[in-house]
């Protein structure tokens, strides 16, 4: 009997523990750790941000799933991990702490044979003073609640438009070393369309900021894409769709503090300046879980698994950007200190940035960190479950499911604008999400055909298709796992 | 100079007969590209 742990029941946390059941037999234990009690279709927070879905379409309860498809679900968070055990405990195990009403605060040894670590980022908020969710008219979108809170200040913006006032909307990353630009490029082209629609367009002044060096980075380093019978630069794409919005944008921007309605940020020629705004929509900086890793004898070995991040097979040498390859990104996420632990998803350490790294005059890093989001996510937690499995079933330690970003593709559709007819969506899909300058050096690292965007009302209903058919799959209904991640 | 989206791109863009068939097209690729296939690339080293 095999006991599997799952940490997070996020995208990659989720479908983990999704596959491990079906493929393992019932005597083999699958527990689910994690303080939500919800599971949310992260991408759809958009539409939940500009009130055209309710937080109650966009999630389900895990509880009732996983008691009819016999996973052990712990409300709680990971604290500490013990992954030689303790002198009194010769297995394997983590602490954690529950956070459901009836247990709160209550903490279990949970051990495993497999660990599965998917905790995800945290939303580092506190990396930029000022920046908090709901306050100094700042929002996120990064979660249900915040997305839910971000339109309730976005909807009484366009009451007081409606009323004759002028406004000045602010959207994009919150701090100099942010990712996930793509969700705040969703956000602002769907703020404008709401906008549209309301009639309140001309009354609002929106600017997008962003730590990227270029528009359209994407902390992916740009892309060369075809669009149509061009090939075009994922700059050229996202300054072409800006002018035709009538978006102002600030790039090469570190936000560094926020007051009321005061954006301030460094830019990457050393000045200090401001932007003030009534709504602004700010991705925080995404850090690891500070957790802390002991030995047998207790001793701190947080080090040997941890940096920032969970460490994995990738090469962390410290390189110039010019050496950086393809070959340093992971391919089974495995630690190589302790190999039955795992971190697929947003919680593995990436061995560096995608785009080129780039330094204020000041000296202060200002460029977007590597993302790791929805697909690769998926995609990640299903190799690392694949692999368990077989080494379950074999016997013998298998690690035959690979998948480096360097050679993986990757969709990111993003929502333009909501509605069956007015609707917009702008989808990009790049092969492969690291560049391979070697294999592609004429293309800027990626392979054009595979790497293209279009624009169009089609991107908007795949979209809307992939919010119905993922959340059909995260709850496990039947032939679930024929839809790939 | 900054591409311009011309009137006749939009027509296309928000063409609801037209963006069906972009629809089947579009999910057919994404989804060939994105679960096609994917492995390691250190053997390349």
């Amino acid at each position: 009997m095999s006991k599997v742990v799952v940490l997070g029941a996020g995208i990659s946390g989720h479908v983990a523990a999704s596959h491990l059941r079906r493929k393992l037999s019932k005597k083999h234990e699958v527990i689910v750790v994690s303080p939500n009690s919800n599971y949310q279709w992260i991408p759809s927070n958009i539409w939940v941000g500009i009130g055209r879905m309710k937080p109650k379409d966009i999630l389900f309860p895990l509880t009732p799933l996983y008691k009819k498809k016999g996973i052990i679900f712990k409300q709680a968070k990971v604290q500490t991990f013990y992954p030689e055990g303790d002198l009194e405990l010769n297995k394997p195990y983590v602490i954690v702490e529950y956070v459901d009403k009836e247990n709160k605060g209550k903490k279990e040894k949970v051990t495993y044979d497999y660990l599965i670590n998917g905790t995800g980022p945290k939303l580092n908020f506190e990396a930029t003073e000022g920046l908090i969710p709901g306050k100094n008219k700042t929002y996120s979108v990064c979660n249900y609640t915040h997305a839910y809170h971000a339109w309730e200040g976005l909807s009484k913006l366009i009451q007081e438009m409606k009323q004759g006032k002028k406004a000045k909307i602010l959207i994009g990353t919150g701090h100099a070393k942010s990712t996930c630009q793509g969700a705040a490029f969703e956000y602002i082209l769907n703020v404008e369309q709401e906008l549209r629609q309301h009639k309140v367009r001309d009354m609002a002044e929106i600017t997008w900021i962003s730590n990227e060096y270029k528009l359209g980075d994407f902390g992916m380093d740009g892309m060369l894409l075809s669009y149509g019978s061009m090939t075009l630069k994922s700059k050229e794409m996202v300054e072409m769709i800006f002018e035709d919005r009538g978006i102002k944008w600030i790039i090469g921007a570190g936000v560094n503090k926020i007051e009321d309605g005061i954006a301030y940020y460094e830019t990457l020629e050393g000045e200090y300046k401001s932007e003030t705004y009534d709504f602004a929509m700010l991705i925080p900086a995404f850090s690891g879980h500070g957790f802390k890793a002991f030995n047998k004898n207790s001793e701190d070995i947080t080090d040997k698994i941890f940096k920032g991040f969970m460490i994995v097979d990738a090469d962390y040498t410290p390189k110039p950007y010019e050496e950086w390859s393809v070959q340093d990104w992971p391919e089974t996420y495995q630690n190589p200190s302790y190999p039955n632990i795992f971190a697929p998803g947003i919680a593995f350490a990436p061995p560096h940035a995608i785009s080129k790294p780039r330094v204020s005059k000041n000296g202060t890093t200002i460029s977007p960190s590597p993302p790791r989001t929805g697909m690769p996510s998926g995609i990640t937690a299903k190799l690392v479950s694949d692999n368990i499995i077989d080494t379950i079933k074999s016997g013998n330690s298998s690690l035959k499911h690979k998948g480096s970003m360097g050679d993986m593709g990757a969709a990111c559709i993003a929502s333009a604008g909501y509605g069956m007819i007015k609707g917009s969506g702008i989808s990009i899909t790049t092969f492969p999400i690291v560049p391979d300058y070697n294999k592609y050096p004429n293309t800027h690292g990626r392979k054009l055909g595979k790497t293209f965007g279009e624009i169009g009302l089609a991107g908007h209903w795949l979209k809307l298709a992939l919010h119905f058919t993922f959340l059909y799959k995260a709850k496990m209904k039947p032939f679930w796992w024929l839809i790939p991640e | 100079m900054t591409q311009r989206i011309t009137k006749y791109q939009r027509f296309i863009m928000m063409n609801p007969i037209i963006q069906f068939f972009k629809f089947i097209y579009l999910s057919l690729k994404v989804l060939i590209i994105v679960a096609g296939r994917h492995g390691g690339t250190r053997k390349l080293k």
